[in-house]
């Protein structure tokens, strides 16, 4: 059977981290940005169009969805996102494809550091 | 909540509409943040700034490119892309590709459209406006006129008036009505105001209602009547704190109670806003001499009952009224609309502007259509190209209408935007008030604003125009056959050639009007240089109000003591007394005698006449021609001289010779007295009109309450006298009113306005006709040159110098330019003999304007042709043979 999670297989790095960590929690785009760029160790700094042109991305494939609820925070409200059961299928698949490459890489000796 | 810079605001707007709708202020608070964090000092700014804005610009394009891309892969599925859409985007394209062109031909379009649209609603709002009373296609002016001692439209006088009034064939009703002011005192103090006396029937003339209380009746026919009073809305809300129950209320006017009966409706006005009107009873209308004019005349005229007719009947009663009183043979009556009268000062101006936009809205599309032709002529090959690969005719048909119906709709929205500024600049130009011609009145212009109406007919006409005019350029388009040429393609000859044909006819309207504009320059010139007969700079003129009931000599006396008082101060140079101050259109007449002169005897003879007080002619800075001025002898005692104005001198003596006559003068205490000088004439009725006769004598007495005080100082120093000249007259008696003052050079500038503006805006219609004239030769030639870059090529390479070839190109061009431009030339000068009128000192061949307009339209002309001529000079031959 066709699995249509492995569609959008594989993940830019970018999209993969941000649907992890949108998985980890629900958030806002600016917050998303910050945590990015912290998980990354600042190597994925995105700007506004970029951000948005990902997230933009995410939900028109299906992967991500704004939440009906808003946070009220100090300042405008700011609509959050969080990860579909689509996307979470996804995260899924692709994280079956990278262990499977892991053992590979492992039985060659090539895995390195990894645990 | 900070606001996105708008420079980021706008780089925003790169990202397809869908996307900023869903995602815009959640873009917006991601870019704040970025730049906010983005660190302090020049460094971080200029780092944080450059990294968002080329975020946004890469992934807004990214996005665009991904779209194309979708819209390839899914091939026939959308319609928008396949269709109407992918031609818009396409449009789009190609304009990017060109930006001079679309740039040009929107500034050209938007330029023509607020042009015309300015001078259309400016038109629309002045010349054509109705006059704000019922039916006022029926309200007209009756004016004294006196065509044979050059008096068209003057007043008329009570007793007149009384007669007139009974004739009631084509008129319903008649009333009268005296300009001028009258004084309130509030709180002990006297202050002018604008006061308008009019009969009872002025307010059912008009069919005017009251906003409060009633107007005059019946019992005002009588000066035994009520003394009653009223104010004007503005006055009512302004200055009586618009109280409900004003009416009653009494005020002190021209020194006597006076009680309110009626407040008139918001902004009203009758040929002048007054804040004050008083009843003009018929008894002291009766007690004048026929021969004293003051009343202006307005009348209804019955229905289906016309001016002419009302002209002739009233002319008939002042015939049968001479068989009586033969002092007033020679007048009759002219009846003209109201609405008429009103725009006679302004006119001329407006008809030129009128003819002139015509011809620069035809210069535009003409020009836009040379633009669209030498694109269309220079895609050929691209036209070819699609044509083969399948694009059916009307495809390509459709791209190119669609192409021209984006820039016309934008550079139309452009034109109606900038409208209202070109609204103010004309507004600017055009004087607030304005003469009407041969009389004594004058009357505002009214307000204009861009009109729906003329909005709407402008964009009708562009479209309707350019579809008529580009027409042509489209069939051409579609007819290119599918015969690809590896060069590209070239333009059919008969193609380029009409294009030429284009250009020859816009040189040709630029020249007519630049032609206009040279004549107009040169005749407002010789208007504006002409002498007014005194020297207005440096001279300031004081209304004086009435001086109250005090007897002649006391007068004299008083009048003295303010003109003393007023010369002690240390900027002041001299002062003057007159009774009527000039140019403020005010005119009084005596009758006199000539003895020993060529003059008719039929009749009496009747000329203006001012009293002067001492030393008023040197203080205005009149020049003598003849004899010599008034000395301090001519003001002690019975006054014995006189002195006349160069028309005067003209019309009653051979010669001129006026000095040394003997005149009697009709008027206390003037009988006979002998004329020492000539001054030069006052030009009064502006500039272009010849100044009436007048007649100077020394004043006694003052037979006048109110007067005119005029002070010499220094150039522009005139106002920062004016608290001090005002104390001075106060300083002699506290409860003078003063009526106010003014620079002298303000007064005569309102005359010379009206050429003045013409000037102005017909030089500055035909300097924007020059730029679209010029725009169109750059293009042919620039395409042309283009065109033959191959050819260059080729010449470069077998040694041809490069001025050469630049002289190859401008020398192919000069017969062109010059069948435009002498054609144009030759347009102009039978435009101008048509519009001989208009002109002023100046025929309609006038070497020096003809000169200026020529050699600027071949100047530009050949400008336009060097530029591109400069580029052919420069075609590298090793890029160009290389093809081939």
């Amino acid at each position: 059977m066709h699995n249509i999670a492995e569609d959008h297989l594989p993940l830019k790095p970018r999209r993969h981290l941000a649907l992890l960590l949108l998985a980890e929690e629900p958030t806002y785009g600016i917050a998303l940005m910050e945590r990015l760029e912290a998980r990354s160790g600042g190597r994925i700094r995105l700007n506004a169009g970029s951000l948005y042109r990902m997230i933009g991305g995410l939900v028109d494939d299906g992967l991500v969805e704004p939440l009906e609820e808003v946070a009220a925070g100090v300042g405008a409200p700011r609509k959050h996102y969080g990860v579909t059961h689509l996307g979470r299928s996804v995260l899924r698949a692709e994280a079956r494809r990278q262990a499977d490459l892991l053992e590979l890489a492992r039985g060659l000796d090539l895995a390195g550091e990894v645990e | 909540m900070k606001r996105t810079p708008w420079f980021f605001r706008l780089l925003l707007r790169l990202f397809p509409a869908g996307h900023r709708r869903r995602f815009g202020e959640e873009m917006e608070a991601a870019l704040r943040h970025r730049l906010e964090e983005g660190g302090r000092g020049p460094l971080g700014w200029i780092g944080s700034w450059s990294w968002a804005a080329s975020d946004l610009v890469r992934h807004a394009l990214g996005m665009w490119l991904a779209r194309g891309r979708d819209g390839m892969r899914n091939g026939l599925g959308s319609v928008w892309s396949e269709g109407w859409g992918l031609d818009l985007r396409f449009v789009g394209r190609s304009l990017r590709r060109q930006p001079g062109y679309a740039l040009t031909a929107v500034l050209v379009l938007a330029g023509a459209v607020a042009v015309n649209a300015g001078v259309a609603s400016f038109v629309r709002g002045t010349l054509l406006a109705e006059a704000p009373y019922p039916d006022a296609d029926r309200v007209v002016l009756a004016w004294g006129s006196n065509p044979r001692d050059g008096q068209l439209r003057d007043v008329v006088s009570g007793p007149n008036y009384l007669d007139l009034r009974r004739a009631t064939g084509s008129l319903e009703s008649l009333a009268a009505v005296h300009v001028g002011s009258a004084v309130l005192t509030r709180d002990g103090r006297p202050v002018v105001r604008d006061g308008l006396r009019v009969t009872p029937d002025f307010f059912s003339v008009l069919r005017v209602e009251p906003h409060l209380g009633r107007f005059f009746g019946a019992a005002e026919r009588s000066s035994r009547g009520p003394a009653s009073l009223v104010v004007s809305f503005e006055f009512w809300r302004d200055e009586l704190g618009a109280d409900p129950g004003v009416l009653g209320r009494r005020l002190v006017v021209d020194g006597e109670p006076r009680t309110v009966v009626g407040v008139l409706p918001e902004s009203f006005h009758f040929l002048r806003s007054a804040s004050l009107w008083l009843p003009l009873p018929d008894d002291l209308l009766a007690a004048d001499a026929r021969t004293r004019i003051h009343y202006h005349l307005v009348g209804r005229l019955r229905s289906g009952a016309n001016p002419g007719e009302a002209t002739r009947e009233l002319s008939g009663v002042m015939a049968e009224i001479a068989g009586e009183h033969p002092e007033v043979r020679g007048w009759g009556i002219l009846v003209e609309r109201v609405q008429e009268a009103s725009v006679l000062g302004v006119r001329s101006v407006l008809w030129s502007l009128v003819a002139a936009m015509g011809v620069v809205l035809l210069v535009a599309l003409v020009n836009l259509v040379t633009l669209f032709r030498i694109r269309t002529l220079g895609r050929t090959g691209e036209l070819r190209l699609r044509q083969a690969l399948g694009a059916p005719a009307a495809r390509v048909a459709r791209v190119l209408g669609m192409e021209g119906a984006v820039l016309t709709g934008v550079g139309s929205a452009l034109g109606l935007a900038a409208t209202p500024w070109v609204l103010g600049l004309i507004r600017g130009r055009v004087p607030e008030w304005v003469y009407v011609p041969e009389s004594a009145l004058r009357v505002p212009v009214l307000e204009a604003v861009l009109d729906p109406w003329v909005a709407g007919a402008m964009i009708g006409t562009v479209l309707l125009a350019g579809l008529v005019l580009a027409g042509p350029a489209l069939l051409d388009a579609v007819r290119v056959r599918t015969s690809l040429h590896p060069s590209g393609g070239w333009a059919s000859s008969r193609g380029a050639a009409g294009t030429r044909w284009l250009v020859v006819a816009e040189l040709a309207l630029a020249t007519v009007l630049c032609v206009g504009a040279g004549l107009t320059a040169r005749s407002a010139d010789h208007l504006l240089s002409t002498d007014v007969g005194l020297e207005p700079e440096g001279l300031l003129a004081v209304w004086v109000g009435d001086v109250g009931d005090r007897d002649a000599t006391d007068r004299t006396a008083y009048y003295r003591r303010v003109v003393e008082a007023v010369e002690e101060l240390p900027e002041v140079r001299s002062a003057a007394f007159i009774d009527y101050l000039p140019f403020l259109g005010e005119d009084d007449f005596a009758g006199i005698d000539i003895l020993d002169a060529r003059r008719e005897r039929d009749r009496e003879l009747r000329e203006e006449w001012r009293r002067v007080g001492e030393g008023l002619l040197e203080t205005a800075g009149m020049r003598i021609l003849q004899g010599r001025p008034f000395d301090s002898d001519d003001f002690r005692g019975a006054p014995r001289s006189a002195v006349v104005n160069e028309s005067f001198a003209r019309k009653h003596f051979d010669d001129g010779e006026a000095v040394g006559a003997f005149l009697t003068v009709h008027g206390e205490p003037y009988e006979e007295v002998e004329v020492v000088g000539v001054v030069a004439d006052l030009r009064t009725l502006g500039p272009g009109a010849s100044a009436p006769p007048v007649l100077y004598v020394p004043q006694q007495g003052g037979p006048r309450g109110s007067q005119g005080l005029l002070v010499r100082t220094e150039e522009g120093r005139e106002m920062a006298l004016a608290a001090r000249v005002q104390d001075a007259v106060w300083s002699v008696d506290p409860s003078q009113p003063m009526a106010g003052m003014a620079p002298m050079s303000t007064m005569v500038d309102a005359w010379v306005a009206v050429p003045r503006a013409i000037r102005l805006l017909v030089m500055g219609v035909a300097a924007f006709a020059l730029v679209l004239a010029a725009v169109g030769v750059f293009g042919v030639v620039g395409y042309a040159v283009r065109q033959r870059t191959t050819e260059f090529g080729v010449r470069v390479a077998l040694g041809a110098s490069p001025e050469r070839l630049r002289r190859s190109v401008v020398l192919e061009a000069v017969p062109w330019v010059g069948l435009g431009v002498g054609s144009g030339a030759l347009l102009g000068v039978l435009a101008a003999r048509a519009a001989d009128a208009l002109l002023y000192g100046v025929r309609p061949w006038d070497p020096w304007a003809l000169a200026g307009a020529l050699g600027t339209m071949v100047g530009v002309a050949l400008l336009a042709v060097w530029l591109p001529a400069q580029q052919a000079s420069r075609v590298d031959p090793a890029r160009v043979i290389r093809p081939e």
